[in-house]
């Protein structure tokens, strides 16, 4: 039985909670609490980039922070413009207090999850 | 190129929200991405923006229940009716001759199919429009696809298709003529339709509904004017989508359907844009009225 339409973020399935919050989704909030006062669209992707070594595109980052904000796990407003940025406006975000619950149960159900286990040795024992 | 390359950004990110807009443009400024990168990445926003937008049943509404069927009658419609009144400005200003006013007979068929004509160019428009509002008011964000879509099946929904009039070797002369072949029927599904569309795609976007008197207004000239054109509808449908070789009906079971009950429905197809405006007008409606008790 589902309880989702009443949270949005959580779901029951045989007595198992799943997190309804995805890696991306979790990449980012971790990445904007990191950022602090300082996250905002590029700043946020940069270091994105940086600590996953992946790509992340404008479509991508945008629909995503929208996501976020719909579940009230982060914040977004207009900041200031700066001359390097052509004079456009930044958009800000910040990691609201359920979304920082959110992703600290999801890095505790990653952790809980991964106890006993050694990728490389599963990797080598599936060749 | 690179130029070209950060117009076409520029167009496309013209499309996103302002705010959004001024924040993505910022981002690629500030990250110094190539423009073939920022461009592929505007569109990708565009398409993920629009695909959100589509997990909504409206649009899919405004789709299936609009642009589809009445833009294929409308196409039919205006199309026949160009052919039918191209004859008779072929015969009235081609062939002009003061007899069409001094012999009374002729005066009074002159009167009558300046009027019918006249008629029609208002049935057009007042369909066209109820059915771009409708189209806007429901469609909001995805009015760009949706109303892309509409122009094609109403300049499209016709292609391969003629009408009897047109395939008639008794109205070769009229039709050997470019203007009356081509030009007449795109100039009436322009001007009368797909401008006033536009025009009413606009309102519906801005406005999303009606005040309660000018939907019913806009209710009862459209209802009077569609029980008018009725005949002419099912005429449109039969006789104006002829197959290209003149053999018969593009469709052929539109033979069969010819004295049938479902033709003789369809010209309420053309009520339902201003049935809907009407009920989204008395909702909101009552719902004042209750705020205010």
């Amino acid at each position: 039985m589902g309880t989702g339409a009443l949270t949005g973020l959580l779901y029951y399935n045989h007595n198992v909670v799943v997190i309804m919050l995805g890696e991306f989704e979790y990449l980012l909030l971790s990445v904007t609490a990191r950022l602090g006062d300082e996250a905002y669209g590029a700043a946020i992707r940069a270091a994105f980039e940086q600590a996953t070594g992946r790509r992340c595109s404008v479509g991508a980052l945008y629909t995503t922070l929208d996501r976020l904000e719909a579940k009230g796990l982060v914040q977004t407003w207009m900041g200031e413009a700066t001359p390097q940025r052509g004079g456009r406006a930044k958009r800000m975000v910040r990691v609201t207090a359920r979304g920082a619950r959110q992703a600290a149960q999801f890095y505790r159900t990653v952790v809980r999850a991964s106890r006993g286990v050694s990728w490389e040795t599963t990797r080598s024992l599936v060749r | 190129m690179t130029g070209v390359v950060w117009w076409l950004v520029e167009r496309a990110s013209a499309l996103l929200d302002a705010e959004e807009r001024d924040a993505v443009r910022g981002d690629l400024a500030e990250l110094n991405v190539a423009a073939g990168r920022a461009l592929r990445e505007v569109v990708g926003l565009l398409v993920r923006r629009q695909l959100r937008l589509w997990t909504d049943w409206r649009p899919w509404l405004a789709l299936a229940g609009l642009v589809i069927p009445l833009g294929m009658l409308l196409s039919l419609i205006s199309r026949q009716w160009a052919n039918t009144n191209s004859i008779y400005a072929w015969l009235y200003v081609d062939n002009w001759t003061w007899s069409y006013i001094e012999t009374a007979g002729a005066r009074h068929d002159l009167v009558q199919i300046c009027g019918t004509f006249l008629l029609e160019c208002v049935t057009l428009v007042c369909w066209a429009w109820t059915l771009g509002f409708t189209l806007g008011s429901l469609s909001r964000r995805t009015i760009w696809v949706t109303g892309t879509l509409f122009g094609a099946v109403l300049f499209g929904g016709t292609l391969g298709s003629s009408t009897a009039g047109l395939r008639n070797p008794g109205n070769a002369a009229v039709f050997s003529l470019m203007i009356y072949r081509d030009g007449f029927p795109t100039l009436v599904r322009t001007v009368l339709v797909l401008v006033p569309a536009v025009i009413g795609m606009r309102k519906g976007v801005r406005q999303a509904t009606l005040p309660l008197p000018w939907a019913l207004i806009s209710a009862v000239a459209v209802v009077t004017l569609t029980a008018l054109a009725a005949p002419s509808v099912k005429v449109s449908v039969t006789w104006g989508w002829w197959s290209t070789s003149g053999e018969g009906p593009a469709i052929r079971q539109l033979a069969q359907l010819r004295d049938s009950w479902q033709l003789r429905l369809l010209p309420m197809l053309m009520v339902w844009p201003v049935a809907y405006m009407v009920a989204s007008a008395t909702r909101r409606h009552w719902r004042r009225q209750s705020a205010t008790a």
